[in-house]
């Protein structure tokens, strides 16, 4: 079937009342589990999969991927108005979001989540629709050593994210790769760093340390100041909920860069929505002409992650519906749906049901613009909080940290982890340490090794195996590159002093 | 002939009346827990909700099963969770072949499945031996050969030591003499990709998942790992067949239940399960998944935990793994 005759079978398919709101129904759960911080897309679907039972298949995969895709857009509310990441895709929209919120531009930072959510979202299902095909040929010829290189660029932003000191950075980034290293070795079977509590077999949680360091962290330092006690500027009136003509034109390049960056990560089966918002929020940076001022709350710092953690829905489709391969732990979910409702998914899943395919298409495109409208009205509502006096705001953000935490894992373990990590975010906030540069370590340390084992395991030990493939070289070429920024700044600004000092 | 059979089937009329005469005495007043290791979504978690949903949809039970997601310790979390409600009717979980291997290598642990009360075996999953399409190999001998010249060249895709994958490796190994690279990945798809994109020559894998890429093309299946073929694979041989005679290790689900249940409530719970094995809904899941009925009873079961550990401690020694128990 050609692309426009698909596509048009597959609005007849999306546009029925039925199928609609099931799109709805989906995209609206996705949001309220993106908001609450823990509970994520995976589990949702899951708890949700018995009922999908008795539907048809093409109503139901419609509406677990609305829930997958919505929680994307939802994931980005508390990150920018408590510091408290919703999903783990939503990290990064903390660096930047916050510092918009604190300077009352909560509205306007909500509203270009939502706007990069929904151009990249909807750019994520055009590449899906246009070049699935090819691009899944390209992600079989990622493998081990392109996977390091990949992780070893994502770990080279470090130079990026680090504020005044670049050594804080790097130590910081070293307890992240540290942390990552906690758990049980998949290549032995033997266990590290854990201490001899069963809790720590599996690793800890990525969420746990990411609300611990970022809310607890930030509640607990802002605690202390006496005169914090104001309460963060709300301004009133619509227009000034929403971005300004300013603000969205800064973004231009940081919808683009993200839509493509969180595709392309998004098809790779080992990389993931998390690694492509660091991504895209490290290339923006690098690009951007006053990168001093990330951080501090500019609209390309929330526009580049979260167009980027959207597009890689799309992408992550790819190898699902293409090749029957799960990219992501959502994923892996809707396949295994998928067998249950008896398809079954593989290379020729789309030959052999090509309404399903084209209906789930075209009900992404009917679902982003769904999302849109149901997510800008919720702003100004959504803004309201911070009116809270903070004597009700930081219990608030400390129950829902508590709360998010406990319902991942239902343990109380990890809530304790949680107080552990929050006196770390605490601890490195009064030391000037930089927090991202952790949580990259964090992020990137575990599939970071593991594809390093991997590689030198196919090359029987050779590291010439890094640079002897194309894709991996280039890749570690510009690591390289960006690792020596700091240098380059620093000679140049040298240039400049003696130029001055000569004339 | 008859004269064999006879004892046995009195036998086993009289074991049926000691169970309906037993489950008659326990009844479930309460909703069912069903304990797993998993999050919402895990291979053990998508069988115990399809059970749960089974058991209502056919009206086996008068209370309903709810599931009880205990992730976390790589499997340890859940059973020392199970052991802590020794004596409760009202619990059951789904054990998977972690729950069997990982105490073994882990000094963690604090328990293991012996110390629970085995149920019933539920599940057992064939797996096969799988190269890509345009690999030079035809047959398992082919790989094997292949392997002989150049021992550690040849690379297989898989999950962590413990699993199954490699315990195939590691027996075929042992019994031929070959040698090769394997090279774990942790989710399933990064091991299919690596060997479509050629960066792995062999894998072993689920029939069921292997199935769409040889109706692609994608893929050729060189031997099945089972005792006997596969309906579903009625040309392709199995390992004995295929001149490697190395004892079939299979993936294994069942129920346990927590230690000291009464024997009238495990009666009840063999007699619930095999009703269920019994209904088209079951037998219908079996097949789209390309499992084996695996149907055992408890006293089996915890022979079959015994065999299990005893030849898993062999393997991973071979595979290099520390066994702490």
């Amino acid at each position: 079937m050609d692309i426009a005759a698909g596509l048009l079978h597959g609005f007849a398919v999306a546009l029925t009342p039925g199928n609609l709101m099931w799109c709805f129904i989906g995209c609206f759960l996705g949001t309220v589990v993106g908001v609450l911080p823990g509970l994520g897309p995976a589990a949702t679907i899951a708890m949700l999969l018995p009922l999908t039972f008795q539907m048809d298949p093409t109503s139901a995969i419609i509406m677990l991927s609305g829930i997958y895709y919505g929680a994307k857009y939802g994931g980005s509310t508390t990150s920018i108005l408590l510091n408290v990441p919703g999903e783990s895709a939503s990290v990064v929209t903390c660096l930047d979001g916050y510092q918009m919120a604190r300077k009352g531009r909560a509205g306007a930072a909500l509203g270009i989540a939502a706007i990069a959510s929904f151009v990249a979202g909807t750019v994520g299902v055009i590449a899906l629709m246009l070049i699935s095909p090819p691009l899944a040929k390209f992600a079989l010829s990622f493998s081990s050593p392109e996977y390091f290189a990949l992780m070893s660029l994502g770990l080279a932003m470090v130079v990026l994210l680090a504020g005044k000191s670049l050594i804080k950075a790097l130590l910081a980034m070293l307890v992240g790769l540290w942390i990552a290293s906690m758990g049980t070795d998949l290549f032995t079977a033997q266990s590290r760093f854990t201490f001899g509590q069963s809790e720590l077999l599996d690793g800890v949680d990525f969420v746990v340390v990411a609300i611990g360091i970022f809310a607890l962290g930030e509640v607990l330092g802002n605690m202390e100041m006496r005169e914090g006690s104001e309460v963060l500027p709300v301004p009133k009136g619509l227009r000034n909920l929403l971005p300004t003509l300013e603000e969205l034109k800064a973004c231009r390049f940081a919808f683009l860069n993200g839509s493509v960056i969180g595709f392309l990560i998004g098809i790779l089966p080992g990389a993931g929505s998390t690694v492509a918002s660091f991504i895209s929020y490290g290339v923006e940076k690098a690009v951007s002409k006053h990168p001093e001022k990330f951080g501090t709350g500019v609209p390309e710092g929330v526009a580049a992650p979260e167009g980027a953690n959207n597009s890689e829905t799309g992408g992550a489709l790819v190898p699902m519906l293409t090749l029957g391969i799960p990219g992501s732990s959502t994923t892996a979910i809707l396949l295994a749906a998928l067998i249950l409702w008896g398809l079954k998914p593989g290379p020729l899943m789309i030959q052999d049901n090509p309404s399903l395919f084209w209906g789930l298409v075209a009900s992404m495109y009917v679902g982003n613009v769904m999302l849109l409208i149901l997510n800008i009205p919720l702003i100004p509502l959504f803004a309201q909080i911070l009116k809270l006096p903070v004597a009700l705001l930081y219990p608030v953000i400390f129950g829902i940290s508590i709360v998010g935490v406990y319902s991942v894992s239902g343990s109380l373990f990890d809530v304790w982890m949680l107080s552990a990590f929050g006196l770390l975010g605490y601890a490195m906030r009064k030391l000037e340490y930089p927090s991202a540069p952790l949580i990259l370590g964090l992020v990137l340390g575990d599939s970071m090794e593991r594809a390093l084992r991997q590689s030198l395991m196919m090359s029987s030990g050779d590291l010439g195996i890094l640079v002897s493939r194309p894709i991996s070289a280039v890749m570690l070429a510009l690591a390289v590159l960006i690792l020596l920024l700091p240098v380059f700044k620093k000679a140049n600004t040298w240039r400049v002093k003696a130029l001055e000092e000569n004339g | 002939m008859f004269r064999k059979r006879l004892p046995i089937l009195i036998g086993g009329a009289a074991l049926a009346l000691m169970a309906t005469a037993a489950s008659a005495q326990f009844k479930p007043s309460k909703p069912i827990e069903v304990i797993v290791h998993t999050g919402p979504g895990g291979g053990g978690d998508v069988l115990a909700r399809f059970i749960a949903s089974a058991i209502e949809k056919e009206k086996l039970a008068p209370v309903r099963l709810t599931v009880n997601n205990k992730p976390g310790g790589g499997g340890l979390t859940a059973m020392n969770y199970v052991v802590e409600k020794k004596g409760d009717t009202h619990a059951i979980a789904v054990f998977t072949g972690v729950w069997l291997t990982n105490p073994l290598t882990q000094s963690e642990a604090k328990v293991t499945v012996r110390d629970m009360t085995p149920a019933v075996r539920l599940v057992l999953e064939p797996a096969v031996v799988v190269v890509k399409n345009d690999s030079p190999y035809k047959t398992l001998q082919d790989f094997i050969d292949a392997a002989k010249k150049a021992p550690g060249q040849l690379k297989q895709s898989g999950g962590s030591i413990t699993s199954r994958d490699n315990v195939v490796r590691q027996l075929i190994m042992k019994q031929t003499g070959a040698n090769w690279a394997y090279i774990s990945f942790p989710g399933g798809g990064e091991r299919i990709a690596a060997l479509l994109g050629g960066h792995v020559n062999m894998m072993v894998i689920e029939p069921q998942e292997a199935g769409e890429h040889l109706r692609a093309g994608n893929m050729r299946i060189l031997a099945q790992v089972a005792d006997k073929r596969l309906p579903s694979l009625p040309n392709v041989p199995t390992l004995k067949e295929a001149g490697v005679d190395v004892p079939v290790v299979p993936q294994v689900r069942g129920i346990v239940a927590p230690p000291g249940l009464p024997a009238d409530a495990l009666a009840y719970y063999e007699d619930l399960f095999a009703r269920l094995a019994k209904t088209g809904t079951w037998k219908k899941y079996l097949e789209e998944n390309q499992f084996e009925d695996g149907f055992q009873k408890s006293a089996e079961l915890a022979k079959f935990f015994d065999e299990f550990a005893n030849r898993m401690r062999e393997i991973l020694k071979d595979a290099g793994a520390k066994v702490v128990r």
